[in-house]
């Protein structure tokens, strides 16, 4: 936006409360439109000198201060603020939604939403719904990792053979995107950095040991990164599977409009596995010797499982 | 910049009390701070205030001058050009403020202009430095929303195709902004980030959105509670997965003596809860029923002959 689309912005914005609240002190409304006394005087004498074709002493606008009182009158055109854009309207529509759906707003943003959206016509059950993936338990930790500059150890346990394994962690960052809570730094066990998804994070906990974060931390986002030692499928998704490709950073090898070929990279074959087996026949294992081991050994232990009765 | 702002504010407090469509020759003649005796720098003149106007969201329209739509004129209707009284109090713009820092769009805070229009305030603290962010920049969101909010026929390309859509609603879940429309009476999801040339056509009010819709169930939020079925499973989790398992029911679940979870859970979408439980691999089973049990069954077996 244009410093002059900000300040007539401003102006159409102060003039209409003014005329509104009659007598209001200066400081109020400075602070009220973040003005300083200096700017809110310029755009007052402005507004003075404005108004109606013939623009003679009935026809201008009437704005100036008496006994630290605005006076705004003779403008009964402007006697409401213009409509919001729709990217405005969007944006305090969808940012109240989001904190609310984590259910730690206050009761009051509630009601500001649903009285804003009702102003706009916008029926909110309706039109826009946003929902935050829920903060899980740990963040609060991880977040203090992350303030104090503390190492913490993330422990896991793999389902596949039931083993528990630690990591030591420097944490840079807590963040929500893609609808989950991630947690990026420095894996001192792996001697990388790395993103975690904190949701499969079993338990984290403060260490003593303290670090040097980074001067400047990577943006946080998730990306497809596959390391070195990651293992790598092909995968062929049909048409009803084509959501993997939008939930999992992968990589598109190509693309036929109903078929997709990706490329799939996880720490642990079992990643894979399971997901080539709950699509079923909508996906296929095109290439990949360690993911189909994998896959075999996991049909091998639930049939067991289910059979043992 | 003074001379501008007053030139614009009185273009403003003309076409908002006309009441009538004005050609550009007659605000020429009429509106203080135009130039009456060179054309071509108030054409200049006139072009930039027009722009300047539209992009801050001000409703400035051509309409016909007469009844047989020979001659335009330009008019701002008052009804479109004034926002609604919320009625907000001074604590629930503070409120809307925070939101909009703590929570953003496309990476980008929110400006001060959305909240001043609505009275301003307080706006200090800044809030978390980034606890979510919604991505994707507003641009398409906001050509997308306001057909939603107009309820015009939205077109768009998605996938390699044309598509022209009733937009029913704007959902973001997991991650993502999706828009629920319908599209030839079928009602689905399009992933709005997948698609592209978003642009509302036609009029108003095109369409209804069918009785008893509900955006939230167009999209459920535990993907086994969408559907048609009505099943109420009960699972047995083992000890090393209980924690897990815990963290993602939305039932209440029973302890065993050995630390596992005992679970009844309520499925309307089998095959969704069947793909849900395969994560936990051989660390949970289905008790009951047996149509659920013999569901995963099959889904394991599946390949196994190939």
């Amino acid at each position: 936006m244009s410093k002059t689309a900000k300040r007539l912005t401003r102006i159409l914005s102060m003039v209409p409360w003014v005329i509104a609240h009659q007598g209001a002190s200066v400081g109020e409304v400075c602070e009220r439109f973040g003005y300083t006394e200096r700017e809110l005087l310029e755009d007052l004498n402005l507004v003075f000198v404005c108004g109606l074709p013939g623009y003679g002493p009935g026809d201008l606008m009437v704005a100036y201060v008496e006994n630290d009182e605005v006076i705004v009158d003779m403008a009964e055109y402007f006697s409401r603020p213009f409509r919001l854009t729709p990217a405005e309207a969007l944006g305090l529509l969808a940012s109240g939604s989001a904190l609310i759906s984590t259910s730690q707003a206050p009761e009051v943003l509630e009601q500001a939403v649903g009285k804003l959206a009702s102003a706009l016509g916008i029926d909110p059950d309706e039109a826009i719904v946003v929902d935050l993936a829920g903060e899980p338990p740990l963040v609060q930790v991880l977040r203090q990792g992350v303030t104090e500059s503390r190492v913490v150890e993330l422990t896991y346990t793999s389902l596949g053979k039931g083993e528990t394994r630690h990591r030591l962690v420097e944490p840079w960052s807590v963040f929500s995107t893609l609808g989950n809570w991630y947690l990026s730094g420095f894996c001192r066990t792996a001697g990388g950095e790395r993103v975690f998804r904190v949701d499969r994070i079993q338990q984290a906990q403060l260490t003593d040991q303290s670090f040097a974060p980074p001067l400047e931390p990577p943006p946080p986002e998730v990306r497809y990164t596959p390391s070195e030692d990651d293992v790598r499928a092909t995968i062929e998704l049909g048409e009803r599977a084509r959501w993997v490709a939008e939930y999992y950073p992968v990589e598109v090898l190509s693309d036929s409009g109903s078929e997709m070929v990706i490329e799939f990279s996880a720490g642990d074959a079992s990643v894979a596995a399971r997901l080539l087996l709950r699509l079923g026949a909508d996906a296929r294992l095109v290439a990949g010797v360690e993911t189909e081991a994998a896959l075999k050994d996991l049909r091998t232990r639930i049939l067991a499982r289910y059979q043992s009765q | 910049m003074k001379r501008v702002i007053e030139r614009l504010l009185n273009l403003l407090a003309f076409l908002l009390t006309t009441g009538r469509p004005v050609s550009a020759e007659e605000i020429r003649m009429t509106v203080a701070g135009y130039d009456h005796d060179n054309d071509e720098a108030f054409r200049r003149m006139f072009e930039r205030d027009k722009d300047l106007l539209r992009n801050m969201g001000i409703p400035l329209e051509m309409r016909p001058t007469d009844a047989w739509e020979v001659e335009f004129g330009y008019v701002v209707p008052r009804d479109e050009y004034e926002l609604p009284d919320p009625g907000l109090t001074d604590e629930e713009r503070a409120a809307l403020w925070l939101s909009a820092q703590v929570v953003r769009l496309g990476g980008q805070p929110s400006g001060p202009e959305a909240l001043l229009k609505l009275g301003g305030g307080a706006m200090s603290g800044a809030g978390e430095p980034l606890a979510a962010d919604l991505g994707q920049s507003a641009t398409s969101l906001a050509v997308v929303f306001q057909a939603v909010t107009d309820r015009k026929v939205l077109a768009f390309d998605y996938r390699g195709r044309a598509r022209r859509t009733y937009p029913y609603g704007l959902l973001h879940r997991r991650g993502h902004w999706y828009l629920v429309a319908a599209e030839g009476g079928q009602v689905r999801a399009y992933r709005i980030d997948r698609g592209s040339e978003y642009s509302a056509e036609g009029s108003a009010g095109a369409f209804e959105r069918p009785a008893g819709f509900r955006l939230r169930d167009a999209l459920p939020s535990l993907p086994w509670q969408a559907g048609e079925e009505d099943l109420e499973a009960v699972v047995r989790f083992d000890p090393e997965v209980a924690w897990w398992a815990r963290r993602q029911l939305a039932e209440p679940a029973i302890e065993q003596p050995d630390g596992g979870l005992e679970a009844r859970i309520h499925v309307a979408n089998p095959a969704a809860f069947v793909g849900w439980l395969l994560a936990f691999e051989d660390r949970a089973e289905i008790i009951s029923p047996d149509l659920l049990r013999s569901q995963l069954l099959d889904l394991v077996r599946g390949g196994s002959d190939e």
